[in-house]
């Protein structure tokens, strides 16, 4: 079923972690992709999946890091394992001698796993991209092309999200097998209301921050204004540096419909991006600007961030275009991460002031 | 054929009420009146001190009395002065008057003990105030959620503002404001709720653009019927009914527990 063209070979993928984002976003991203990238390997730690997983796409199989890494047909690996994995999954990748490498967000846990895996890259020249598919959308990239000034004169920033459950929306895009189970948090311990807020945003906000930072020149004071939870799922966070007012949004319910939208706004333009919602091949984000009364709309293009993220890496490991920045990545990462310890902090402040309340509503 | 109220307006109050076109949309009802004799209506600004200018008219024997973009402040003594004369107070707020805000929306109202989280954006031109917006914002806000508990302004400056609060569940409310010209002033306000929610967009008064009240459940979305007449009109409409049927409209007792919860923003 391959469209590999005559005279070329399409670079080989592994994929370490089978579960639903590779299954749900990255097999059918690839399955666009047959002339630039066809899956030679998939692994996950359990043996059944790994081998399910396989058979559909053709590909070899098996349970172990090495075992990948070392498969000579394996360019470019894509790291879709657990967070905690990510760092040193990222610099066993490099250190193979591979092409490229995809890292599924956050790449790191923390700054100085970060500094280590720009320390590898930049000595392994394995070019590295991160799997957060917003900057990797049509609709944002030609927000960039488009936006003249604005991300020098923006003064407030949004970023506002409602999904359905992912579930939802990885069934619309493949048939799932095996997926983690899922808990019933306990609201009224606080520790889980900071749990639950972390991973909002480095699970969920993360997709956004770095388009929030490319409209933040002074993103590295960053505070934290006000977080609070939404239940079952979500977050009310308002943030400000010294030139920018920042609001993110986010809920995830039992609601059909999804809005995804990223705006930046001066005295005189603003930019609003309408994204697809997760998992589904529904095309770009389209980008639309308005400045004195005129509407300009760009997009919608015929593919997401997701398969741009597969793009961009065949463009890199056949070196036809230039890696990004790693201090890009670093402080993306970095900014995330602020704001993650930021929003703790900040929950424990709230305690601290209104106990009473405290279990209701964080 | 003479209208059934004479009307007159101050020149500020003029301007910001769109006086003349609506009065001259309810030709029947109101005119303006001559100089030499004095109004059924008068047409006040509801800048700092407003309410013992109302009270003046109400003694002065006003029937009615319209009061444009009021600012905060307390209408014990009006609303007792009015209600003992018969005097009909309506105010004509920049959203909250828009009929699409009317109290009436059932679809909106039945959410809100599910709510989950509410989020809402007012935007005015750069230059605005944001003290007189956030006021504005609020009073739409508190006519579809009702009271607000916990109000804390989180920051506001040139560019606008950040209010964090409470819904009476509980779950967490914003108001946020943002100043600037790149798109037209509006209000967005967005309930959600497990599993939907309600939305509503409200335009500025000038002109008759229907707000829109959109709620999602689990069937779809349904957009409700939208009226295409403005907040300015929609104050004079009602003060019409007031005056024909001899009721008092409960604006000033809404208005109060507007006034009480901006004195509570900490």
């Amino acid at each position: 079923m391959s469209s590999q063209s005559a005279g070329s070979h399409p670079l080989g993928v592994g994929i370490l972690g089978a579960g639903p984002v590779t299954q749900a976003i990255h097999l059918p991203s690839l399955a666009r992709l047959g002339d630039l990238l066809t899956v030679r390997h998939i692994m996950d730690v359990d043996p059944n999946v790994a081998a399910s997983v396989a058979a559909r796409v053709g590909a070899t199989h098996s349970t172990s890091i090495g075992a990948l890494l070392g498969d000579p047909d394996v360019d470019i690996v894509a790291i879709c394992s657990p967070h905690q994995f990510h760092a040193e999954q990222v610099i066993a990748a490099c250190r193979a001698g591979k092409k490229a490498v995809l890292c599924e967000k956050p790449f790191a846990m923390n700054a100085e796993e970060a500094a280590q895996i720009s320390a590898v890259s930049q000595e392994t020249g394995v070019p590295i991209i991160v799997g957060a598919m917003h900057t990797f959308d049509p609709g944002w990239l030609a927000a960039t092309e488009n936006w003249g000034d604005l991300p020098a004169t923006a003064h407030t920033i949004r970023s506002s999200i409602v999904l359905p459950p992912n579930a939802r929306f990885e069934d619309f895009a493949t048939e799932i097998i095996t997926r983690p189970a899922g808990g019933a948090p306990d609201y009224s311990d606080i520790e889980v209301i900071k749990g639950a807020l972390r991973g909002g945003i480095m699970g969920l906000a993360i997709h956004d921050l770095p388009l929030v930072r490319a409209f933040t020149p002074d993103f590295d004071a960053i505070e934290i204004l006000e977080a609070r939870h939404v239940r079952p799922f979500g977050y009310v966070i308002s943030l400000r540096t010294p030139t920018r007012s920042i609001e993110l949004r986010a809920a995830m319910n039992n609601t059909w419909k999804p809005e995804w939208a990223f705006e930046a706004i001066s005295d005189d333009a603003a930019l609003r991006i309408d994204f697809t919602p997760s998992y589904v091949q529904a095309g770009s984000a389209v980008a639309t600007f308005t400045r004195d009364s005129k509407t300009t709309i760009h997009g919608p293009f015929d593919h997401n961030g997701y398969e741009g993220e597969w793009r961009e890496l065949a463009a890199l490991a056949s070196g036809t275009k230039q890696p990004p920045s790693a201090q890009t990545l670093i402080d993306d990462l970095t900014f995330a991460l602020d704001i993650a310890d930021a929003t703790a902090a900040s929950v424990d402040a709230q305690q601290a002031a209104e106990p009473a309340r405290e279990g209701v509503h964080a | 054929m003479s209208p059934a109220y004479t009307v007159r307006a101050t020149p500020e109050a003029r301007e910001a009420g769109a006086v003349a076109l609506a009065v001259a949309s309810l030709p029947e009802s109101f005119g303006p009146a001559d100089a030499a004799t004095a109004a059924d209506v008068l047409v006040i600004n509801g800048r700092p001190g407003w309410t013992l200018e109302a009270a003046q008219a109400v003694d002065g024997g006003a029937l009615g009395i319209v009061v444009v973009n009021p600012a905060p402040e307390a209408t014990d003594a009006l609303s007792a002065a009015a209600e003992t004369a018969g005097t009909v107070v309506v105010l004509d707020q920049r959203w909250a008057s828009n009929p699409a805000l009317s109290g009436d929306q059932e679809a909106v109202r039945s959410t809100m003990g599910r709510a989950a989280m509410l989020d809402s954006v007012a935007t005015a031109r750069a230059g605005t105030d944001a003290g007189e917006l956030l006021a504005d914002h609020l009073a739409a806000v508190v006519r579809v959620t009702g009271p607000l508990e916990n109000l804390r302004l989180l920051r506001s400056g040139p560019h606008g503002y950040a209010v964090s609060a409470r819904l009476a569940n509980g779950a967490p409310a914003t108001l946020q404001g943002i100043l600037s010209d790149a798109r037209p002033a509006g209000l967005d306000l967005s309930l959600l709720t497990d599993d939907g929610g309600a939305s509503v967009a409200v335009p500025e008064p000038i002109a008759a653009w229907p707000a829109t009240v959109k709620a999602t459940g689990p069937q779809g979305e349904v957009l409700l019927p939208t009226l295409y007449e403005s907040a300015h009109r929609a104050t004079w409409r009602r003060l019409k009914e007031h005056l024909y049927a001899g009721t008092i409209p409960s604006d000033l007792h809404r208005f109060a527990v507007l006034t009480e919860s901006m004195s509570t923003l900490s």
